[in-house]
């Protein structure tokens, strides 16, 4: 077997800070297959958005990084800023949740698209002018000669979004990371922008990671889910298995916790009681475990490892849950 | 029979309407004469211990609207009848009087608290304001609030907004919300700040205090499913318009305007069973409330719009009991 497009092995990020080292990816290990949907779902402080800049290797200065990065064969983390500045944009690259302050305001959006396409692809400033108006047609940009031209506050938040999704794809990159691309959107921009990804992604065999809080998006758009919870995969498998047969009580706890528009008004909700551990004094054993209504004395002492339990279903619970359990 | 009188009797409410909002339109002034046309003549009524939820996306005015019900600021034209009170009759300290039967709560629950101040002052001001008890017995109610909205009054009420979370914040400002005990509490996308887990915990809570204390609410959110689980009926508006009113399970299950379905539509669903269907909506944007579309707003997105929609504004009307819509075609 060829090895995978992405391998994220062991990557643990920590921040230095004036309480302590907060640990915010904790030991993260997965791999994503080119073309491929992997959905990364965590409340805030999960570490998700913290994942997708180690993957990127966009971190700040007090950031202590370890771990593995592998891309197409190629180790991220032992490679110096300018090899990688050569591979963000033809290999791997970005869309932010808020497209306002990703977009650089004093540019035109004809500008932004068109250095990507002159520094990666070597075009001239003409043909990566005529380059960028294709590229804000495909990604549905209504009259993209004029907007082309704009700058970004004169766009709507779809728009801006469109425009940065433009951008990310404009080198056609083997892995685009969706870091909540659509929180900062209306309903029905969000479905519309989740369709223009998916279609993209299919038209390009990209591979995509789509971070998210919200389990509705990853649901319908995602081959796997990833869950995370205090800096670590708590649970990872294909999405239906990951929906139908979940085994971690915390994945069980969120998806319990969502009103749903099936269910009859005034349903009492099951809301998970207190709130995420601190990062810089994790608990012992599981994170979970002072919030999950099945710890036990194990799962308070001893952290448990995320294991796979057959069929790529992998989670990390000492008490994991039957499907009767879950009913 | 005065005019006045006549224009009461037009617009009898039904029996037990106690928010009662008739016509309501609020314009914010642009330089050079234009008009922000935020909410362009809504009507709408409350039933006493009834949540109103109201449902639509941003620029569609649902927290104009929220705001002109509590007079924040007062609305262009119209009425807003709480109780036996006309609240746009009121004035000076007969209007600030009235303010103990309103209170409303906001999205983003650490801003709307004054980092420097303490909880317990926080959560006595409204008391304070109104000139209720001494500093001990406003304090005494301050403990016994905090303890209602699930917070520690002892280790809460010294401390600072900044040593809490946003969900422990919120639930600060529903203290604070209800200490003057109101009969209308507007929620303003109460848990949109908020991760699913916490935004339970305070959905749970609103329901249980709405019981305890008998509230009418006013609840407005984007998210269609918040809106579903915690109202008796919805309303949804777009671009200062009112296209749909009806009973929660109703607008779900039969939604009869084409833009409602759209919301509905583009819900995600945390289902994989259910793949997302294609956005019944033309492609575009939002139109501008300056220069809003004549005659029906969603038309320039409606897939169903036809001549008739934009010549002539679709008047609210029923389809059934409880059931009302603004629409010209509406879906069967």
């Amino acid at each position: 077997m060829s090895e995978p497009l992405l391998t994220v092995e062991n990557q643990r990020t920590a921040f230095a800070t004036g309480r302590g080292l907060v640990r915010a990816v904790d030991g993260v290990s997965f791999t994503l297959e080119r073309g491929r949907t992997l959905g990364v779902v965590g409340e805030s402080g999960s570490g998700k958005s913290v994942l997708s800049r180690s993957i990127m290797r966009l971190l700040p200065p007090n950031a202590r990084s370890s771990g593995e990065v592998r891309l197409g064969g190629r180790d991220l983390t032992a490679m110096s800023e300018k090899a990688l500045r050569a591979l963000r944009g033809p290999e791997i690259s970005i869309v932010f949740q808020d497209p306002m302050t990703s977009l650089n305001p004093v540019m035109t959006i004809g500008a932004q698209i068109g250095e990507v396409l002159t520094r990666h692809l070597g075009m001239s400033r003409k043909a990566a002018k005529a380059r960028s108006v294709e590229l804000l047609a495909s990604v549905g940009l209504p009259q993209p000669d004029v907007r082309v031209d704009q700058h970004p506050h004169q766009l709507s938040g779809g728009m801006r979004q469109r425009v940065a999704i433009a951008i990310a794809i404009a080198c056609e990159p083997a892995l685009l990371i969706a870091d909540e691309p659509t929180t900062a959107l209306d309903v029905t921009v969000q479905a519309e922008i989740l369709d223009l990804l998916a279609r993209q992604q299919a038209e390009r065999n990209m591979a995509m990671i789509l971070i998210t809080h919200d389990m509705g998006v990853v649901a319908g758009r995602c081959d796997d889910v990833a869950v995370m919870y205090a800096g670590r995969i708590v649970e990872q498998a294909s999405t239906e298995d990951l929906f139908r047969d979940t085994r971690m009580p915390y994945t069980s706890a969120l998806l319990a916790s969502i009103p749903r528009l099936d269910d009859p008004p005034h349903r009492k909700l099951e809301a998970i009681a207190g709130r995420p551990p601190d990062l810089i004094h994790p608990p012992a054993g599981c994170a979970f475990s002072p919030r999950c209504r099945y710890a036990d004395d194990l799962c308070r002492s001893q952290p448990p490892a995320l294991e796979d339990a057959g069929r790529g279903h992998r989670f990390a619970c000492w008490r994991p849950m039957t499907m009767e359990a879950a009913e | 029979m005065t005019v006045q009188e006549r224009i009461r009797e037009d617009h009898a409410a039904p029996a037990g309407a106690f928010l009662d909002v008739r016509d309501m339109v609020v314009e914010y002034p642009l330089a050079g004469g234009a008009k922000v046309h935020a909410v362009s003549g809504i009507s709408f009524q409350v039933a006493k211990g009834e949540t109103l939820g109201l449902v639509g996306e941003s620029g569609c005015g649902k927290s104009s609207a929220a705001r002109a019900v509590l007079q924040l600021p007062r609305p262009t034209s119209g009425a807003v009848r709480l109780g036996e009170e006309e609240l746009t009759h009121l004035r000076g300290a007969a209007l600030q009087r009235a303010r103990r039967r309103f209170q409303m709560i906001f999205q983003d629950p650490i801003a709307s608290l004054n980092p420097r101040r303490r909880i317990r002052d926080i959560v006595a001001a409204p008391l304070e304001i109104v000139g209720e008890g001494d500093r001990a017995a406003r304090y005494k109610r301050v403990a016994e609030m905090l303890d209602l909205v699930g917070l520690n009054a002892d280790q809460a009420m010294e401390r600072r907004p900044h040593e809490f979370s946003g969900g422990q914040c919120q639930r600060i400002s529903i203290a604070r919300a209800l200490i003057l005990r109101p009969d209308l509490l507007v929620c303003d996308e109460p848990v949109s700040a908020l991760d699913v887990s916490v935004q339970a915990q305070i959905l749970n809570l609103l329901e249980d205090l709405k019981h305890r204390f008998g509230l009418t609410l006013l609840f407005i959110s984007h998210d269609l499913a918040v809106v579903k689980h915690v109202s008796d009926r919805v309303a949804v508006m777009y671009l200062g318009m009112m296209c749909e009113t009806a009973d929660a399970q109703s607008i779900y299950r039969r939604p009869a305007h084409p833009y409602t379905r759209t919301l509905l539509s583009a819900a995600p669903e945390p289902d994989p069973g259910r793949k997302p269907a294609p956005l019944d909506m033309l492609a575009g944007e939002l139109p501008s409330p300056v220069n809003p579309p004549s005659g029906c707003r969603f038309r320039t997105r409606c897939p169903m719009a036809q001549a008739r929609c934009a010549a002539e504004v679709p008047q609210m009307r029923r389809l059934a009991p409880g059931h009302a819509v603004a629409c010209h075609f509406p879906l069967q």
